[in-house]
């Protein structure tokens, strides 16, 4: 008997313990380590080999530029204006893809209209829009947003249409039996069953978005991080451009971190 | 005039056909006629395939039949009956359908909110109703988090909170293990008994037909109807016990001699 309860207080803890070992995470510290001896061999390597900065600059020199960037060429106002332009296309796609796909998903009508519209302009480079968009908008902020927002719209759309036509049929039939008109079945089943779906489509396109606005500015703007980069290369200022080549990695971190955050806050009730 | 009472659901020739994905015409129903008492327990049983959750779901006014009518009769105690306003309905479902993102507690104050109940109030009674169905303690938890059998409580306890005069049951056990349906039968036996509540109850179980309810109608294998009537004149309140009543016995063998034809019919058709 005694034996017995034994052995099973020690499953207990063997699993207790597994459990731990899954939930706390051994390698977060993997990925910082190499980006530190990556940063470190470069420096050694550039330093030694002597070769010249106009080609490649050392690590800490490139922290030194960026840093007086900030300090003395205002490059906050860069960052801010491109930020500005970046979330600003992306909320606008979100705004249209999110309703829209809604309507696309739900109704087979307004799916029929909408279907070979998006089949026309879905697969048309938004880079190749830039030349018609500044004819109608100019070079400012309105037609980077709008440029952005070309781009973003269609993952966020796409992924919307799957993620409510993918809702289970059950759930909207239970909603009717409890009394929901069609209006509470789309905000209060459809639409939360869809959030997964739609948070992977607004993930896509930030990605995009950064990409647009970054290579718009760089054929277009004057101010912003994309005409900063082009040109300080067009004075072969390498420094520079690696500074703010380095600005936008730090920035593509933050902001997946970000969406990875906010991910497991909206998706709770699956991985709990 | 009198108070009218609800008295019965009155099924008048309700066909429903659908067209199957390779656009082959499928008769669900033929002509169903047949009536459902109010107040009692009546069990649906046949054949998989034969119908009976099509007959619930047009039952419940869910699922709009090809032809036919589904009345809802009331009377005034002179024996005569007219039909009248749907009365408050509530379904358990087989696969649970409860929305993964919301706790017990929300889940099951969905129907409340969604007519519109204030907060407070809504949250005092789905509280109740869980206490009710033994799930007190785990209002926050997600139904992920939850046994089959705990689910099946939610969703039971998701109708209740309603106060509906009708509980629809489309075989409400189905999903889970035998154990877990033996406990959770007793206790709607012991939930539903007291109500004095209408329950019409599909089921492939034989045993869970005549162990819950008071009528089992059995329904031939496709195109469904209505075939057999049987009262169950068992005593109440039945216990676990019951099924070595002999005339428990004699119940099982005669559904079993109606349906063993159904079901052979309906495997060689499929």
């Amino acid at each position: 008997m005694s034996e017995h309860s034994i052995t099973a207080a020690e499953a207990a803890k063997t699993d207790d313990a597994h459990d731990d070992e899954r939930l706390r995470d051994d390698t977060w510290w993997y990925g910082p380590v190499a980006m530190v001896a990556f940063l470190l061999f470069w420096e050694a390597a550039v330093y030694f080999a002597d070769i010249p900065e106009l080609y490649l600059p050392r690590p800490s020199v490139i922290a030194i530029t960026l840093y007086d960037l900030f300090v003395h060429k205002n490059l906050a106002y860069d960052l801010m204006l491109t930020l500005y332009r970046i979330f600003g296309g992306f909320f606008l796609a979100a705004l249209v893809g999110i309703a829209l796909g809604i309507a696309m998903g739900t109704s087979k009508r307004i799916h029929a209209i909408c279907d070979i519209f998006v089949a026309a302009i879905y697969p048309v480079p938004k880079i190749s829009l830039v030349p018609l968009l500044v004819i109608w908008l100019g070079s400012g902020n309105i037609f980077q947003i709008v440029l952005s927002a070309l781009g973003c719209v269609f993952p966020i759309l796409v992924n919307t249409i799957i993620g409510v036509r993918q809702c289970d049929e059950g759930l909207i039939l239970a909603a009717r039996d409890l009394g929901a008109t069609r209006s509470q079945i789309q905000r209060k089943v459809v639409l939360p069953a869809a959030v997964p779906a739609i948070f992977g489509g607004l993930r896509l396109a930030l990605g995009i978005s950064i990409i647009l606005i970054v290579a718009a500015e760089m054929q277009t703007a004057k101010y912003g991080l994309g005409a900063r980069l082009q040109l300080a290369g067009q004075i072969l200022e390498t420094g520079q451009v690696f500074a703010i080549l380095l600005l936008l990695a730090i920035l593509g971190i933050l902001l997946t971190k970000g969406q990875n955050q906010l991910d497991r806050l909206v998706s709770r009730w699956r991985t709990t | 005039m009198a108070t009218m009472q609800f008295e019965q659901i009155a099924v008048d020739r309700v066909s429903h056909r659908w067209l199957s994905k390779t656009r082959k015409p499928t008769t669900a129903l033929a002509q169903t006629t047949c009536d459902f008492a109010a107040g009692k327990i009546t069990a649906l049983v046949g054949p998989s395939g034969c119908g009976k959750s099509t007959l619930l779901l047009i039952l419940r006014g869910l699922l709009q039949p090809s032809s036919g009518e589904v009345r809802f009769m009331y009377g005034d105690g002179s024996g005569r009956l007219q039909p009248g306003p749907k009365p408050g309905m509530a379904t358990v479902w087989q696969s649970f359908n409860l929305l993964p993102w919301r706790t017990v507690l929300d889940n099951v104050a969905f129907g409340l909110e969604l007519a519109g109940v204030a907060k407070d109030e809504r949250y005092a009674r789905a509280e109740e109703a869980i206490r009710s169905v033994e799930l007190g303690g785990f209002e926050r938890h997600f139904p992920a988090q939850l046994s089959g059998g705990m689910r099946q409580r939610v969703g039971l306890a998701r109708g209740l909170v309603m106060m509906p005069d009708i509980l629809f049951l489309d075989e409400p056990f189905g999903a889970l293990d035998a154990q877990t349906r033996l406990y959770l039968q007793e206790q709607l036996a012991a939930v539903v008994e007291r109500s004095g509540k209408t329950v019409i109850l599909v089921t492939h179980s034989i045993e869970e037909a005549i162990f819950l309810s008071d009528t089992v109608l059995v329904m031939t294998a496709r195109p469904g109807r209505v075939a057999a009537r049987l009262d169950i004149d068992l005593p109440r309140p039945r216990g676990f016990d019951m099924q070595n009543d002999p005339r428990f016995g004699e119940l099982f063998n005669e559904i079993y001699g109606l349906l063993r034809d159904e079901v052979r019919k309906s495997m060689l058709s499929a």
